[in-house]
């Protein structure tokens, strides 16, 4: 399974379905790198057959263009709608991440998401866990979606 | 009369999009009413005429799952129909919904145009 394709399909079609937005991906890294200066970050858990984490890391100019065209309003800052929208776009993706997976036999459960809001934070994962994280492109600014996980079969 | 839906989900931002696909869909809602989580959902059941219950499953508090088995022993309100609108969409959990009542389910992401075919034949 190519899992960064996957990162980008699942993505893209989150975007496009939902805000009507054709992002640019970036090439998918797979190890360390790419990392971006993020303003928040939201995180679901990943069980049974693959076992890690997935997140959105946003800069705070892009976590608010991406919900203010969710709920088609202006939005100025950080607020709990933002932490809302950017979750629901992190349990989004892993739900069609899950679907990939289970296209390859592997079986998936979803954690409730969680966000993060602050400019001093960083996420690991467990140690030895594969890292795929995919660069995009909205509006000129560059979020992240990066995948950690474990398969445990 | 118009008919009365339900929102059922964790997330704000989801309620607020369900609602807009609705009207963007040309269904015709007397009252959009929501909750964030199956407790609140039966508490609303218990309180205000629903017609049509849209529900998530991953939640706290209460899920989906429960909530349809909580809402399956109440006969007040055990008869109204409930579609599921969430990103699972494995045949073991929809496969559960169904037998606990839900009439089909909804995948996220979805378009207008999907809660249109699916809720429109119950207009």
């Amino acid at each position: 399974m190519d899992v960064g394709k996957a990162i980008v399909e699942a993505t893209r079609e989150v975007f496009s379905t939902m805000l009507m937005v054709e992002l640019d991906a970036g090439t998918p890294i797979e190890g360390k790198g790419g990392d971006v200066d993020s303003n928040i970050t939201s995180m679901l858990g990943l069980g049974k057959d693959i076992r890690g984490m997935l997140a959105v890391h946003c800069p705070a100019g892009v976590a608010k263009d991406i919900t203010g065209t969710f709920l088609g309003m202006e939005v100025e800052e950080i607020d709990e709608d933002v932490k809302d929208a950017i979750g629901e776009i992190a349990n989004m993706v892993a739900g069609n991440l899950k679907i990939a997976f289970a296209e390859v036999g592997k079986d998936i459960e979803l954690a409730i998401p969680t966000s993060i809001v602050g400019s001093s934070f960083r996420t690991s994962g467990m140690f030895g866990a594969q890292r795929f994280a995919v660069p995009f492109t909205m509006d000129g600014a560059v979020f992240l979606i990066e995948l950690k996980y474990m398969d445990t079969e | 009369m118009g008919k009365n839906v339900l929102l059922v989900d964790d997330s704000s931002t989801m309620r607020k999009i369900v609602g807009r696909s609705l009207r963007q869909a040309g269904l015709d809602f007397d009252n959009i009413f929501e909750a964030a989580d199956g407790l609140e959902a039966l508490d609303v059941l218990d309180k205000e005429q629903v017609d049509i219950v849209l529900s998530d499953i991953n939640m706290p508090n209460m899920d989906g799952i429960s909530f349809l088995r909580e809402k399956q022993g109440r006969d007040a309100v055990k008869d109204i129909p409930v579609f599921m609108i969430s990103t699972e969409t494995g045949d073991d959990i929809i496969g559960e919904a169904k037998s606990l009542g839900a009439l089909g389910a909804i995948k996220k992401p979805f378009t207008p145009d999907k809660v249109n075919e699916v809720l429109g034949p119950l207009m």
